[in-house]
């Protein structure tokens, strides 16, 4: 018989409670990991939408890409070895449109590769996000560097770079505006990590995401708050289930009189613990999904199915945790105990 | 025939640095079928020794020997599983579980006895037994919607559903009013009687002796005699 179930049905409300709790608790870090994973996306997407592969800057440039400057002749030899392999640099900067407004961009340029967008000189290809301020195709810009004048090519959907929309232009504009004539960085694709040249050092995407200033300060509080209130929500259950188990010691008393086994509590104990999280979960996912699909226009949120099943399988290791540490008491208790204790 | 007996059982509880021997030796022994009383004055070691001879606390010394086999010297393991498929128990309060009927108390405890019955057989059982001791009418009732005397009936029928050699009570009739703890004893004389249920029972109630076959008398953590 299962006695778990049944007694779920008669105590609905104390079920409910925790039930509740856990559905809140979820919910909160479902949202908190949206916004990190959207801030990040934010933050980074240009790369982080790059396939796995090595980045190489100078190794005089102390780890910042933004005082990298890679030799020409070693970026030739680089690009003519490794034929996926592409050099690319990125500026903040400002385009200002037709009515003289400025806007914060990140300019990219690169050698020609699938994985960057190559424009002709004088033309620009921008970040959607950049539509809905009002930039149409065939639209001009100007940039206060730059002699000549950009007309809009068309837009790519979610790349951003430091928080600003990313802006592809022509390498000779870039090196027109910048005053350089290297290349920041060389990115091959693959997972092959030993290739080594002389005076680069190289980093795999996740290495690379972390030298990004601010990146690394902003994912740390971030998963941070996310690890908390997991361990919160951990806690919550070894206390809920703590606090169930003190008001039912007569009753596991007067079971293990009648010769209930041990196991069959916790079994009890778990399943509860099973149906109550996975029920909550159930309905977090689906509301975070849903939040997902309405955060507004200007939100940075981004949950991935994948991010929500990895929380979701830690929330019932750690439910199971909380439940048993809580239940190790009922071990402890002696069927006279029930007895002793009167009415019931 | 004998099926149950103690030898030599003795209880020794420690208070703080006081240690102080409640049960000073205890033989007795009960008869296949019979109802045994066990009556004295409050705190002679009465539920003392009923708790230990029903497997739930250890003695401190002697022998519990239930069908041969001494279960002082068994693990707690297979004390459980005695507990769950022979012994029966009533207390003097219920003890009933909260959140299930009256029918599914009964069916847990078929569950926990490891009953070879089929769903269809062990309903009709809980019927049976639910209609022997009148409480068929309110087999999807819960404990807190029953009065003291049902709930009684209820611990009565839930002790014996599974046909347990032993039933142990402990004053079963102290929470009822004298009619119905009359009506409560003739019920369990009559249960034990038709399914030869070998019965240990503690009683302050001179009334209901009529209704036992054996008194045994303690005094002091001793059996002072032992007789009708
Ligand atoms: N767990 C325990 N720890 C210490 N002393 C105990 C314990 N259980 C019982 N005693 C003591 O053992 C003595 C006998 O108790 P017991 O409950 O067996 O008496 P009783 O004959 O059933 O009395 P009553 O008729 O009042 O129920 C009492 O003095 C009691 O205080
Ligand atoms: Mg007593």
């Amino acid at each position: 018989m299962n006695i778990a179930w049944k007694e779920i049905k008669k105590n609905k409300v104390r079920f409910l409670i925790l039930g509740s709790i856990v559905f809140l608790v979820s919910l909160l870090t479902f949202i908190i990991s949206g916004l990190a994973n959207g801030l990040s996306q934010d933050n980074a997407a240009l790369i982080k939408d790059l396939p796995e592969g090595q980045f190489y800057m100078n190794k005089d440039a102390d780890e910042t890409y933004n005082l990298s400057r890679i030799e020409g002749d070693l970026q030739k030899e680089i690009l003519i070895k490794q034929k996926d392999a592409a050099a690319f640099s990125i500026q903040m900067g400002f385009l200002n449109d037709k009515d003289e407004k400025q806007q914060s961009v990140a300019f990219v340029t690169s050698t020609d590769s699938k994985l960057f967008k190559n424009v002709k000189q004088g033309e620009i290809i921008l970040d959607r996000s950049l539509k809905d301020k009002g930039i149409n195709v065939g639209d001009t810009l100007t940039n206060n560097q730059f002699s000549g004048e950009f007309i809009v090519k068309g837009f790519v959907d979610q790349k951003k770079y430091s928080h600003a929309p990313v802006a592809y232009i022509n390498m000779e504009n870039y090196k027109e505006i910048y005053r350089v004539k290297e290349m920041q960085l060389v990115f091959i694709p693959g997972e092959d990590s030993s290739t080594e040249f002389t005076g680069l050092q190289s980093f795999s995407n996740k290495d690379f995401l972390n030298t990004i200033p601010s990146y690394n300060a902003e994912q740390m509080s971030l998963n941070m708050i996310v690890w908390f209130l997991v361990v919160i929500s951990g806690m919550l259950f070894a206390i809920f289930f703590y606090m169930m188990n003190v008001q039912k010691i007569g009753l596991y008393g007067i079971l293990k009189a009648i010769g209930i086994k041990t196991s069959t509590l916790f079994k009890m104990m778990w399943t509860q613990m099973l149906v109550i999280t996975v029920i909550a979960l159930i309905m977090s996912i689906a509301l975070s999904q849903a939040f997902n699909m309405i955060a507004p226009e200007g939100m940075p949120f981004y949950l991935t199915f994948e991010t929500t099943a990895q929380l979701s399988i830690v929330f019932l290791i750690i439910g199971f945790i909380g439940s048993t540490l809580s239940g190790i008491q009922i071990k402890k208790i002696e069927p006279l105990q029930a007895i002793q204790q009167g009415e019931a | 025939m004998t099926i149950f007996s103690l030898s030599e059982v003795r209880k020794t509880f420690t208070n703080g640095e006081v240690e102080e021997e409640i049960l000073k030796g205890i033989n007795l022994s009960l008869k296949e079928g019979e109802v045994t009383a066990l009556v004295g004055a409050s705190g002679s070691g009465k539920s003392t020794l009923l708790t230990i001879a029903a497997g739930l606390q250890p003695a401190s010394n002697g022998q519990v020997i239930f069908e041969g086999h001494n279960m002082a010297a068994m693990s707690s393991e297979g004390v459980r599983k005695i507990r769950a498929s022979k012994f029966g128990f009533v207390f003097q309060f219920a003890h009933l579980v909260p959140f299930l009927t009256v029918e599914e108390q009964l069916m847990l405890m078929l569950d926990v006895s490891e009953s070879k019955l089929s769903k269809q057989e062990q309903k009709r059982e809980v019927n049976r037994i639910l209609t022997s001791v009148e409480m068929d009418h309110r087999k999807n009732a819960y404990p807190s919607s029953l009065s003291g005397g049902e709930k009684q009936r209820v611990a009565i029928a839930r002790a014996i559903i599974h046909k347990p050699k032993i039933l142990f009570a402990d004053e079963p009739t102290a929470s009822l009013d004298s009619k119905r703890s009359k009506d409560v004893m003739a019920l369990i004389r009559d249960l034990t009687k038709t399914l030869n249920i070998t019965t240990l029972m503690v009683t302050h109630d001179e009334e209901m002796l009529s209704y036992v076959d054996n008194v045994i008398k303690m005094s002091d953590g001793m059996v002072l005699q032992n007789g009708v």
